[in-house]
């Protein structure tokens, strides 16, 4: 059947539409191509810089010696970063504070007096500022130091007791736990106190009598001898918790603040072995690792006895060869890709700083992941940032020998194989 | 703006060629004569040829990983060494002659090498210390995928021409390393030192795909059947070269305290070779019978 003549032979009028339709159609394949060769290109944007980045905060001075401590993100989105600095008269460290934007440049620097040393972290949140303790180097009495986000000015509160040797800190709610050594009476001393610096309750524990245990706290204060990992805080609800020394052994202990002796103890090895880090994740599990004359483990989730006495040596953990000799370890419990992860950051035999990814409800292992080169770098403080990524401060040494701030972000992106 | 840019741009020049290709109309072939000059006024052109580049580097923003705390941030900036180091290139061309103007895909094999340097320097009571000198070089491997446009200036055997375009690459391998020395001063003497170079794989740190524009001249010597070619060619590129996501990916960089800036990347290259016509009107046919 055919059409009419009439019909073929009629002009059917080209639309404006039609015609780009038939356009469009025509040059379809070619526009499909350039959008996937444009999409691919490359684009700098602000978002990226601030996703990730590595910073090494230099100063011209070839004496200058810096170490960090402790890191929080500021509400700006950057990052203020305590530190300790070399002085030239006495061995005790100054305190050195730096502000960076978030995109990890530097923003400023406060060298606090040579009148305040031995900082210690936590850097604790407080109404828009940041706290941290100090001491006097020649009375040693410990104050509460007062920071603010953008590092213009930092303010000094003696405690209202006397305590010297600040070694550890750490939020409880609204309040500050600190760990202390009396040196008069040579006793790990727990503290419970206002942000101010009002001290609510206190307990002593003995290290134990005479001076061969003393010598090795003096020598971690004065930063001659070997660093101890010293920490406090408390299982949420439960009983507070301090890693220190206590009748002649490197022990975490547990206590309620207000009976003579701990509730439990979790012994180490005289001050050859211990825990290294540890961050309760519910009642008596624990987060954790150990070190024991040199050696090191990690234990992603292990119950401690919180009553009586027990051994850290006792504990199964994983064992990590690659670890330099008792190793610093940094945990946080972090969510990454809709689980929750622990995290540990340690520093490793090839001085690099290695990260170690484990499931929090299971204790899998999950990944790993290193980060620093070609320098030595040693990890100081791991965040998880607002924005879910992880920041590590710690120290690379320039050109292998000038202790300096580094600061090195990895985007959440990164971590998706975790 | 810049992909609306290279998108109209590609668009303008597909547009270009798909007209001159609508135009194709059999002509009637009334003498032998007329059917010879309608041949000739469109050849095939198969060729090869290579050469030697030089890349210049653009800073389009400035990255370091030294952040300093007490002097300059100028100083951390790098030094870039352009259109110092030579790279090399070959080429397959493929050209469609039509009346004076010569559409031309050249799908080519670009290595390109730029280099900089960066300077770091400690001090004591204003006494110099220790001096570290970088010195970083990239070496990149590119497939790239030119289409220009020539225009022959002259109908002779000596045939000069213009030539404008765009190219699109693919980077196939990177590479950088990194030379350090220095004078360490501190050791009591004037100490020159120099260490192992760093050399890493680079892939992650540069753009997988780029874009640019292309200019350039040259000339070509009927020989025979043949035609010599030398080509000059400037590539302007307009998208980065480096990566921005995965700039400080490298710890082994970066551990050294070196990160790519923002760049683009210009290109010079000097070409020769030789092209041969695919279309023969008899066995006895010369490419310069006609224009």
């Amino acid at each position: 059947m055919s059409l009419p003549t009439s019909i073929l032979n009629k002009r059917i009028p080209i639309t404006r539409q039609t015609l780009i339709f038939m356009m469009l159609k025509k040059y379809s394949l070619l526009f499909l191509s350039l959008l996937l060769a444009t999409a691919c290109l490359e684009e700098s944007t602000t978002a990226i810089d601030e996703q990730a980045f590595t910073k090494i905060f230099d100063n011209d001075q070839f004496d200058g010696s810096y170490y960090p401590i402790d890191m929080r993100e500021t509400s700006d989105g950057g990052y203020l970063i305590l530190g300790g600095r070399s002085l030239d008269d006495t061995n005790f460290s100054g305190i050195y504070i730096l502000k960076a934007d978030r995109y990890g440049n530097f923003e400023k620097e406060l060298e606090v007096p040579a009148d305040y040393v031995n900082p210690i972290g936590q850097l604790i949140p407080s109404a828009g500022t940041l706290k941290f303790f100090c001491m006097d180097p020649l009375t040693l009495q410990t104050f509460i130091a007062t920071v603010d986000e953008q590092a213009e000015n930092v303010s000094m509160e003696p405690l209202s007791v006397s305590l010297s040797y600040p070694a550890a800190a750490a939020p409880d709610g609204n309040n500050v736990i600190l760990l202390s050594y009396n040196d008069l009476d040579k006793q790990s001393v727990i503290s419970l106190m206002s942000p101010s610096g009002n001290v609510t309750a206190s307990k002593g524990y003995t290290i134990g009598a005479g001076d061969a245990v003393e010598e090795p706290i003096i020598n971690h204060f004065l930063r001659t001898g070997k660093q101890f990992p010293f920490l406090v805080g408390r299982i949420p609800g439960g009983l507070y918790y301090f890693n220190g020394f206590y009748n002649y052994t490197f022990s975490l202990a547990f206590t309620n603040l207000t009976q003579d002796t701990p509730n439990g103890v979790v012994q180490g090895q005289q001050d050859d072995g211990g825990f290294s880090a540890a961050v309760p994740i519910s009642g008596s599990t624990f987060a954790a690792s150990t070190f024991n004359f040199g050696d090191n483990s990690l234990l992603p989730t292990v119950i401690l006895n919180t009553s009586g006495v027990t051994s850290s040596v006792d504990l199964d953990g994983n064992h990590f060869p690659e670890l330099e000799l008792n190793a610093t370890v940094r945990i946080i419990r972090t969510t990454l890709n809709g689980k929750n992860v622990v995290v540990y950051g340690s520093n490793t035999k090839s001085k690099q700083i290695g990260l170690y990814f484990y499931d929090e409800a299971t204790g899998k292992f999950l990944g790993s992941e290193y980060v620093g080169y070609s320098n030595p770098f040693e990890i100081a403080s791991l965040i998880q940032t607002t924005t879910g990524d992880l920041a590590i401060c710690g120290t690379t040494y320039m050109a292998g020998r000038l202790p300096r701030f580094c600061l090195i972000k990895l985007s959440k992106r990164s971590l998706k194989g975790i | 703006m810049k992909r609306f840019y290279l998108l109209a741009l590609c668009l303008l020049i597909s547009l270009t060629s798909y007209s001159q290709v609508k135009r194709k109309k059999s002509p009637a072939f009334n003498t032998q004569g007329k059917q010879k000059n309608t041949f000739l006024e469109k050849q095939w052109w198969l060729g090869f040829k290579g050469g030697i580049n030089f890349t210049g580097a653009v800073v389009e923003k400035s990255y370091a990983v030294i952040s300093p705390t007490n002097f300059s941030v100028s100083q951390t900036k790098k030094t870039y060494d352009n259109y110092a180091a030579v790279g090399s290139q070959a080429t397959v061309e493929v050209t469609f002659y039509f009346k004076g103007f010569n559409f031309s895909l050249q799908p080519t094999y670009r290595h390109s090498v730029f280099s900089y340097t960066t300077h770091a320097a400690w001090h004591e009571d204003n006494v110099p210390m220790l001096e570290l000198n970088y010195h970083q070089d990239q070496q990149l491997d590119y497939a790239e995928f030119p289409f220009l446009i020539k225009y022959d200036i002259m109908q002779s055997k000596l045939r000069p021409y213009v030539q404008v375009g765009a190219y699109y690459t693919i980077l196939l391998n990177a590479n950088k390393s990194v030379e350090l020395s220095g004078v360490d001063y501190a050791s009591g003497a004037e100490n020159e030192f120099t260490e192992p170079d760093i050399i890493v794989g680079a892939d992650d740190i540069f753009a997988k795909y780029s874009w640019g524009l292309m200019a350039g001249a040259g000339v070509n010597y009927h020989v025979g059947n043949i035609r010599l070619n030398l080509d000059l060619a400037y590539r302007k590129g307009m998208s980065l070269a480096n990566a921005t996501e995965k700039r400080y990916s490298n710890d082994r960089l970066t551990g050294a305290g070196d990160v790519m800036d923002d760049i683009k990347l210009n290109n010079f290259s000097i070409s020769i070779g030789c092209l041969f016509p695919l279309r023969f009107l008899t066995s006895g046919f010369q490419s310069l019978d006609r224009p």
